[in-house]
């Protein structure tokens, strides 16, 4: 599904990401893990299409198509979906209507017509079930004064909503107590097909606990540098991130 | 009946202007600026309410007095009786003038590495002129009032601090006025250069030692070199009798701290005409005011922040308290030019009314054209929290003292910033004079 | 002036540069350019008005003259010659009609393209229109299901003729004739315009709507509205106003006056299209408005507009809370474009006890356009316990534009409260960013920021309205940011 070659990006020419690769086929879960400052979130916003940064070399196919050229928007439209960090937030839209937008955009992308209101609303009271959502809060301007549950609960009802090929969670455990942590894999674990592909970006072994990965990678000083099964995340937590640097000297 | 006694101090004025010119050196470099000056003053007058600049703050009862505009004889006054006013727990260095005149006995002035002295020796002696020519007269405006001070520009301080000095101790600038005269004009005319990286703080002050009445027409310039940081703190509480118009122009370069702190209890009329140019990056103007008055006082601040280059941060907060008959005015202003990208500009006006008869009127403005930038305002008019008083008087404390207590925890924001801790104090205990309780604020 | 074929009228639509920009050709009466009192005295003969509604404009005029045109708004555009102005224009087959079959064909035709189908509006919205055309009334509509009730909903030059006593007594009262500049000329020249009465306790039961047009070329449009609540009524109001593209400038100085007596309500929503001019500044209407509104005990006005047409805006709509416990309310949203400039705002006069007001604008500018919120906050030494909040909101798109706010807020009673905010802000890149990531192109993306930006406004207009203006916003923005 995904195929990454030798990526290379930067970022007012710092160079962060230093040859990647990667390939994820449909059905896996892959985790990334690594210490701050690896380049972990900024690989995901490089498949995502962030415009600060610059692939200088390499690139990104998504289901055959090399997509490293595609404006955000189409990357999304192509089943790419990042759950970010830190989500931003959007004055004044409600969550119902930023969805909707978001979903009927990608339809209209396909040449599909807008999804019927019907249809609409049945998906969004199934998916807000799914993630145990308050209807109230689907009427709430996007992620303003959300919690930091809230925010990551909300990103993973939007991946729910979309039905991506491909899911990247960048550190969609941060800030989440155990419970919302729960929920939010346990909802994830829901969306899994064989059809789809995740990729859980993390810092800490805790949320591999609830979405159990079938590749660890290790990513350091931008260059994936080691990869195994989810014993590996284990053992990372065991010893920590300065095994695997003092293993590279 | 006032328009004619105003026409006719402006017609003193431009006599006195005559004279006065006849007694300074014709070739002097300064000539120039104080002629054009006058002519456009001469062209100007005095400003009116329908000027919108002035639009709430009218001066025409204070030009109705037929000012003398030179003290006619030289002043004395005994330190013993004006040693109140002064910073005087701590070693300071003073320049003061009594009746606009320079008193060497009460002034502790250095060239020491550094110039604090007398701006009317900057303009004689030749080894100043480089830095007369380069920044006298340079960012003052051609408004009315001061082009009025410009033409009569001659003395007030001058104070050089060269590159990578810090000036050990404070700065008092202390304009005395005796009331020798039934009405006294003063208008002192101060220039403040701070090169790069040199470090330098202020306190000014104007007091009138009698009734009689005063007006204060004060021009001060301050430039700031790249890496450069001035505190300023003007401290204002002076008679009923007396008025002060006062014109600060400060221009900073690059990464230099700037902040002026205006602290208004007193005086008849006081307008502050405080106005920042930030001619650098990484620039950040400190704006700061509590006014608490009473009576028939009125304080006007009118405030400019002009962002010109990006990345640079202003910080406005003003607070005030108006008892009795007082009236406040705040109009600031921040201009974000369309090359200040990154602007962060916060401009905060709070007001407490504590009487019926007294009135405040705000227009905090802003006028944007860059659009990356952060810039908000805000202005409230409100009174003190009912409960918080309640809460105070059920657990003992009376309810003046409560009162005075969230007055001070009101403006209190502002005296943080406050970095000479004598000031800090002479301003908590002026407040508590101003609000009559005799607390200390521990707060 | 060449007349538009309709390859033309396809064309402009296409560039959607101005939506409404066609010109109708209807057969036009239009007086000599130029104003002194014998012009002053022909639009009152031509309206066959009595004698005192004839002395009320020369009075007018004659003030007018002696008035100097006011320059202390935050806009720059070259004075309007007043002798080069037409005074009265209007369509020539004055349609004095009972149903839309009997409405000159292309006029209906000018309706539709306007997207306001009477036929529909009628049914589905329940509207009842009037629409003002180069400055007369040729269609009021539903006008017999409003009699029943007693409501008065009719164009002002009839209501001058059948209800003299009422427009007598309430014209002037609110914006006297002396107010200002362009009120003095308005109340001169005015051709037409609305005039709505509500009785005592009655509830209008349907949306009441002007549509406003400027048809003619180097016409002025001055029109007059009247909106009379009597003791505990209910009005909404909405008014429309669009313009055909020309080269040249045009005036449009209305007056709107409100009064809300005890206990009554009024709700006035405005949006406002006038031909901005093209992308290059030329053209484009000239609109300099007089709106302010009388509260009595009780009562409640609230302001709602949606400006995003004229090359020029100058316009303030006011509250005057006189009565105690009366409620001003003023939400706006503003867009400006190209090299439109907007000095808009408004008043909030307060005089009564308990009186309270809300100010809620959103500016929102881009290309090399200006954008001024203006506005006073008074509360009168008597006005005891008074509140006010205002929060005005600005959003800068591009960089060769500007926003700036001009609040006024003078307080004289120690019991008020007031709170004024503002702030400043972009689009953010990030923002932009999690938008595309989920689908939604840039375009899209502004698009729904700025609905958002504008909400607490948008929800304030009626159903149909609130369409209508986020449509407009979107076309308004379109291109804007690259």
């Amino acid at each position: 599904m995904l195929k990454i070659k030798n990526l290379h990006a930067s970022i007012e020419d710092k160079e962060i990401l230093k040859g990647i690769n990667l390939e994820v086929k449909a059905g896996e879960v892959h985790a990334i893990m690594g210490p701050n400052g690896a380049g972990k979130s900024t690989m995901a916003s490089v498949i995502a299409g962030k415009e600060e940064y610059e692939v200088t070399e390499g690139i990104i196919e998504l289901s055959g198509e090399d997509i490293s050229e595609l404006a955000p928007e189409e990357r999304a439209h192509n089943g790419v979906f990042l759950s970010f960090q830190y989500p931003v937030e959007i004055p004044g839209v409600s969550v119902t209507n930023f969805i909707k937008t978001a979903i009927n955009e990608t339809r209209k992308a396909k040449g599909l017509e807008d999804m019927p209101a019907k249809d609409m609303l049945k998906m969004i009271r199934e998916k807000s079930e799914l993630l145990e959502i308050d209807r109230k809060f689907l009427s709430r301007s996007l992620n303003e004064g959300f919690s930091g549950g809230e925010k990551k609960r909300n990103e993973i009802f939007q991946m729910a909503m979309l039905e991506p090929k491909l899911a990247i969670l960048d550190e969609t455990d941060s800030g989440l107590d155990i419970d919302a942590l729960r929920i939010v894999a346990n909802g994830v674990n829901k969306l899994k097909s064989k059809d789809n592909a995740v990729i859980v970006i993390t810092h800490y072994q805790r949320l591999l606990d609830y979405i159990v990965p079938d590749f660890v990678h290790v990513l350091h000083d931008g260059k994936i540098v080691k990869t195994g099964d989810a014993s590996l995340a284990l053992e990372l937590e065991e010893k920590g991130y300065d095994w695997i640097k003092n293993e590279l000297v | 009946m006032t328009e004619e006694r105003i026409m006719e101090l402006k017609e003193k004025i431009v006599s006195s202007y005559v004279a006065f010119e006849n007694e300074m050196d014709i070739n002097s470099d300064i000539h120039d600026i104080r002629s054009e000056a006058f002519h456009n003053f001469e062209k100007l007058g005095f400003p009116t309410k329908k000027l919108e600049a002035w639009k709430y703050t009218s001066l025409n009862n204070v030009l109705k007095n037929d000012y003398s505009i030179f003290a006619n004889k030289d002043n004395t006054v005994e330190f013993a009786d004006v040693k109140k006013y002064f910073i005087h727990d701590i070693d300071t260095y003073k320049i003061v003038f009594i009746d606009g005149k320079y008193s060497s006995f009460l002034s502790d002035t250095t060239h020491d590495g550094k110039d604090i002295c007398l701006l009317s020796a900057a303009f004689s002696k030749s080894k100043y002129k480089v830095v007369v020519e380069n920044y006298f007269n340079k960012i003052a405006k051609q408004d009315n009032m001061t082009s009025l001070n410009t033409a009569f520009a001659n003395e007030g301080a001058y104070i050089y601090i060269p590159r990578n000095v810090e000036v050990e101790k404070p700065i008092q600038i202390i304009n005395f006025t005796t009331g020798s005269e039934a009405a006294t004009m003063v208008q002192p005319r101060n220039l403040i250069v701070v090169e790069q990286n040199a470090h330098v703080q202020i306190i000014e002050r104007h007091q009138s030692l009698t009734e009689n009445a005063v007006l204060t027409n004060a021009v001060t310039e301050i430039f700031a070199a790249k890496d450069a940081t001035v505190d300023y703190y003007k401290i204002q509480n002076d008679d009923d009798n007396a008025s002060l118009v006062d014109n600060t122009y400060i221009e900073q370069k690059s990464n230099s701290v700037v902040s002026v702190h205006t602290f208004s209890f007193g005086g008849n009329i006081t307008r502050n005409n405080l106005n920042f140019y930030q001619r650098g990056e990484h620039i950040d103007s400190i704006l700061k005011g509590i006014t608490i008055i009473e009576g028939k006082q009125h304080v006007d601040h009118h405030t400019l922040v002009h962002h010109i280059e990006p990345n640079c941060e202003s910080h406005q907060d003003y607070k005030g308290i108006y008892n009795e008959r007082s009236t406040g005015v705040f109009n600031g202003k921040v201009i974000v030019e369309k090359e200040a990208q990154k602007t962060n500009a916060y401009q905060q006006n709070n007001n407490v009314l504590i009487s019926d008869k007294a009135t405040i009127n705000a227009k905090p403005q802003l006028e944007i054209f860059a659009d990356d930038v952060k810039c908000s305002h805000g202005c409230t008019i409100g009174q003190l929290d009912d409960d918080a008083l309640f809460y105070m008087q059920q657990r003992g404390i009376p309810k003046k003292e409560g009162k005075a207590l969230l007055m001070y925890a009101f403006a209190n924001t502002v005296l943080e910033s406050v970095k000479i801790p004598e000031v800090k104090q002479r301003i908590t205990k002026l407040i508590a004079t101003k609000l009559g309780v005799n607390i200390g604020f521990d707060l | 002036m060449s007349k538009y074929t309709e390859d033309d009228l396809r064309e402009e639509l296409k560039t959607k540069e101005y939506e409404y920009g066609f010109y109708t050709d209807i057969e036009s009466e239009t007086f000599a350019k130029g104003l002194n009192e014998d012009v002053v005295r022909a639009i009152s003969k031509k309206k066959n008005e009595p004698e005192w509604m004839t002395e009320w404009r020369l009075e007018a005029f004659r003030v007018w003259e002696k008035m100097e045109e006011p320059d202390w708004a935050n806009v720059k555009y070259p004075k309007p010659n007043f002798q080069e102005i037409a005074y009265y224009s209007a369509p020539k087959k004055k349609p004095k009609l009972n149903s839309l079959d009997e409405v000159d064909p292309d006029l209906l035709e000018t309706f539709k393209k306007l997207g306001i189908s009477l036929d529909e509006q009628k049914k589905l919205a329940n509207v009842a229109v009037d629409i003002v055309m180069d400055s007369v009334s040729v269609a009021t509509t539903f006008k017999e299901t409003l009699a029943e009730k007693g409501i008065i909903f009719m164009p002002i030059s009839e209501a001058i003729q059948e209800h003299p006593e009422l427009v007598k007594k309430y014209l002037g009262t609110v914006v006297p004739t002396t107010d200002n500049f362009y009120a003095a000329l308005n109340s001169a020249v005015f051709s037409d315009g609305s005039f709505c009465y509500i009785p005592k306790g009655v509830r209008c039961p349907m949306e009441l709507s002007t549509y406003f047009r400027i048809n003619e070329g180097g016409t002025g449009q001055f029109e007059r509205t009247l909106v009379v609540a009597d003791k505990g009524s209910y009005v909404s109001y909405l008014e429309g106003c669009t313009a055909p593209q020309r080269d040249e400038n045009q005036l449009h100085a209305a007056v709107v006056e409100l009064i809300a007596m005890d206990d009554a309500e009024i709700k006035y929503s405005t949006v406002q299209n006038w031909f901005p001019g093209d992308a290059n500044g030329k053209g484009g209407v000239f609109n300099f408005v007089t709106k302010r509104g009388l509260c009595e005990t009780n009562a409640k006005i609230s302001w709602t507009q949606v400006e995003t047409g004229s090359a020029v805006t100058w316009k303030y709509p006011s509250c005057v809370l006189k009565g105690n416990n009366s409620v001003g309310e003023f939400y706006s949203i503003a867009v400006t474009n190209n090299y439109q400039q907007a000095d808009t705002g408004t008043k909030m006069i307060h005089l009564g006890k308990n009186t309270k007001s809300t100010i809620i604008s959103k500016g929102i500018s881009a290309g090399k356009s200006q954008n001024s919120y203006r506005g006073l906050v008074q509360i009168n030494s008597r006005a005891e316990n008074a509140r006010n909040f205002s929060q005005c909101d600005s959003l800068l798109m591009g960089n060769e534009c500007g926003a700036h706010t001009f609040p006024y807020i003078e307080v004289k009673n120690k019991s008020a409260q007031v709170e004024h905010e503002a702030t400043t802000s972009k689009i953010g890149e990030d923002q932009l960013f999690y938008c595309n990531q989920r689908g939604i192109d840039t375009e899209k993306a502004i698009a729904l920021i700025v609905n958002g930006f504008s909400k607490e406004v948008l929800n304030k207009l009626p159903m149909e309205f609130a369409v209508e203006a986020q449509k407009l916003l979107e076309i308004s923005l379109e291109g804007s940011v690259g």
